[in-house]
């Protein structure tokens, strides 16, 4: 890396940074001053806390996997983020910018979604706070996803279909971008994933290191020391990275992050930005992107929508060029298969998007990516109903 | 065309600034518009490369970049077409709107003596703001290529003063938003761009939502020496490459439209 290239606010090494139009600046610089100052207060502390317990059903539990673990020949842990309201880590994020947003004065919240549970967190957030949701949704996913979008509307949100590009994620992130651009004084863009200009992977990190905390706790009394190995899958990487936070500084665990690899990594058809991507600017941040050698932005490919984003948050960027974090992949069909032996083993079922970290597990005694004898801590960031007229529409037979 | 030669032409008049994407509608047809636009009356040009995610554009110039990407044409196509624009019109001042992604995936000297020796006067990337800038400028400098900030309407004073420090002009988006045709409250535009003429000194570039002649003369008026016209154009771009027409209907058609917007007709 050349030092010129190393942003200027918001850097994780030689990624991250403000990479925004001008007319965001206000917003950016807004956001980022009520990050500092209300953030850190006791008093916005303890909305948060009450609002967590109260509302999003926090603390999760640590849920040994026996059956399961049987069948990876490896301890497996699960942080149970599915059982949160709304079924996934998401409404994390959500409680925190929407109080934040409700202190800077905010009365709009719009948001993007990918597989639907953020903006379904978004929605239901706005619906408890009394605000307004706009969420932006590309058609694709609407299709792959409808449940979702039908639970957003009945809590009040606008889903607003966005037909530009691949109609996924990357474009419904540009359409909530447009809007924001336009809107900033009534508005707060609650961005879903530890992604774009800073301050938001940042902001989202930091609301999302419950997960890592409570677990990290929660082991120490259960199991005693820390694991060996934690492991969650990466689309944009806030489940990932709100898991890693706090394990980061804990040298000797390996963190493990698990990225769609679609059809094949050679088919060209996946998401594994961090595996296959090279250095870029999309959505804000300097970081690794899908793009072809001129700089156009690839469209991405996974069963599962929540991954499906040709970018990724730039931490994980900058944990994997210093090596304290390693990327990998498991393909849709092998997420589709662990989809199922978590069902059958343990009673859970699984999103698309940890299902491919429970592949990676699955596998990874045999092929030696994890160590006999090893712990394994996994992110069960969010449940399957969403996906399960996906999974039979693909009459496999379990 | 020199940045020298760009300062000489904003101190000989207000330029009319029509915007068009390398290869919208195809690669030869986005030749002839420039080289339509210039005849018409249009003093410089705003050039865009195409690009995947352009997320400070609206409806129309995203549908322009859509099509220039379909026929082909993408950044090194982009260097050869810009080259045929800057010897189909000489003396005309080219400033260039490149997506940051695109620049960084070539390399910042690389791509900025590449469009400098192809012709362009001007670079402005949308999103790559005054703070991340610095290797952007140095690179550019250093190819002779003048540097463009793009400011907005909540843009406050300092922070335009710094914006136009060592710019060759100061951008201004006359609307909060992204790029498009919009009506009413021009007249809140106005008084924007005197107040940034006189905080700033070197010259006020105003675009973003001017579709007409009146918002021209009042901007110019108003102090402004540059008025780029984008989304609407692209719309005439659009509707006229829909039509049944042949090029040359489109090409008089372009040309019809730009006139409305010089006045030169």
């Amino acid at each position: 890396m050349k030092p010129s290239l190393r942003p200027r606010q918001g850097a994780f090494g030689s990624f991250g940074g403000r990479f925004a139009p001008e007319l965001l600046t206000p917003a950016l610089e807004e956001l980022e001053t009520a990050r500092r100052e209300i953030v850190p207060t006791t008093a916005f502390r303890e909305e948060l806390d009450r609002e967590a317990r109260a509302w999003v059903g926090r603390p999760t539990p640590l849920t040994s996997a026996p059956r399961f673990s049987a069948r990876a020949g490896l301890e497996t842990v699960f942080k149970r983020e599915d059982l949160l309201h709304g079924g996934a880590h998401k409404a994390n994020n959500v409680l925190g910018q929407a109080l934040l947003a409700r202190h800077m004065g905010k009365s709009r919240l719009i948001a993007e979604t990918g597989a639907g549970q953020h903006g379904t967190a978004t929605a239901m957030i706005a619906a408890r706070f009394g605000m307004r949701a706009v969420i932006y949704m590309g058609e694709k996913d609407m299709e792959r996803q409808a449940p979702n979008v039908k639970r957003m509307e009945l809590c009040g949100a606008e889903v607003i279909p966005v037909t530009a590009g691949a109609r996924t994620l990357k474009d419904a992130i540009n359409e909530a971008l447009r809007d924001w651009t336009a809107s900033l004084s009534t508005t707060h863009y609650l961005l879903g994933t530890a992604a774009g200009p800073h301050p938001f992977p940042r902001l989202v990190r930091d609301f999302q290191a419950v997960i890592g905390r409570e677990a990290k706790r929660q082991w120490r009394r259960e199991f005693g020391g820390l694991p060996d190995v934690v492991v969650a899958c990466v689309g944009g990487g806030s489940n990932a990275i709100g898991i890693f936070h706090a394990f980061v500084p804990e040298t000797p665990v390996r963190l493990v992050g698990v990225e769609p690899g679609g059809a094949g990594l050679d088919s060209g058809r996946h998401g594994a930005t961090l595996v296959r991507g090279t250095p870029g600017l999309l959505h804000g941040a300097r970081t690794m992107v899908l793009q072809d050698d001129e700089g156009q932005i690839l469209e991405p490919h996974s069963i599962s929508a929540g991954l499906d984003y040709p970018g990724v948050g730039p931490e994980h960027a900058h944990l994997q060029e210093i090596g304290r974090a390693s990327y990998v992949t498991a393909t849709d069909e092998e997420a589709l298969a662990a989809f199922e032996v978590l069902s059958a083993t343990e009673g859970i079922v699984p999103a698309f998007e940890p299902s491919h970290a429970l592949a990676y597990v699955l596998r990874a005694r045999e092929s030696g990516e994890i160590a006999a004898g090893a712990r394994v801590l996994l992110n069960l960031c969010g449940r399957g109903d969403k996906d399960l007229e996906t999974y039979f529409s693909l009459g496999r037979s379990s | 065309m020199s940045l020298a030669a760009l300062r000489t032409s904003i101190e000989e008049g207000p330029a009319v600034s029509p915007f068009l994407v390398l290869g919208d509608p195809t690669p030869d047809l986005c030749v002839e518009l420039a080289r339509t636009a210039v005849s018409a009356g249009a003093r410089m040009l705003e050039i865009g490369f195409p690009y995947s995610d352009p997320v400070a554009d609206g409806p129309a110039v995203q549908a322009a970049a859509g099509r220039a990407l379909a026929g082909g044409t993408s950044t090194r196509r982009g260097f050869e077409l810009l080259g045929r624009i800057a010897e189909s019109c000489p003396g005309i001042p080219l400033n260039l709107l490149v997506y940051g992604n695109l620049v960084h995936r070539i390399g910042y000297e690389r791509f900025t003596d590449t469009v400098s020796q192809a012709g362009a006067s001007t670079l402005l990337v949308p999103d790559i703001p005054v703070e991340e800038a610095a290797p952007l400028r140095r690179a550019g400098r250093r190819a002779g290529l003048g540097h463009v900030e793009l400011a907005g309407p909540l843009t406050p004073g300092p922070r335009l003063r710094r914006l136009a420090e060592d710019s060759a002009f100061v951008y201004l988006a006359g609307f909060q938003g992204v790029t498009g045709v919009r009506r009413g409250g021009f007249s809140a535009v106005l008084r924007h761009v005197t107040e940034v003429a006189g905080n700033v000194d070197v010259p006020v570039c105003l675009g973003f939502g001017l579709s007409g002649r009146d918002q021209i003369v009042g901007a110019f008026g108003a102090g402004a020496r540059i008025a780029v016209v984008g989304s609407h154009l692209a719309r005439v771009v659009e509707r006229l490459y829909r039509s049944p027409g042949d090029a040359a209907d489109l090409l008089a058609g372009y040309r019809s439209a730009v006139l409305g917007l010089t006045g030169n007709s």
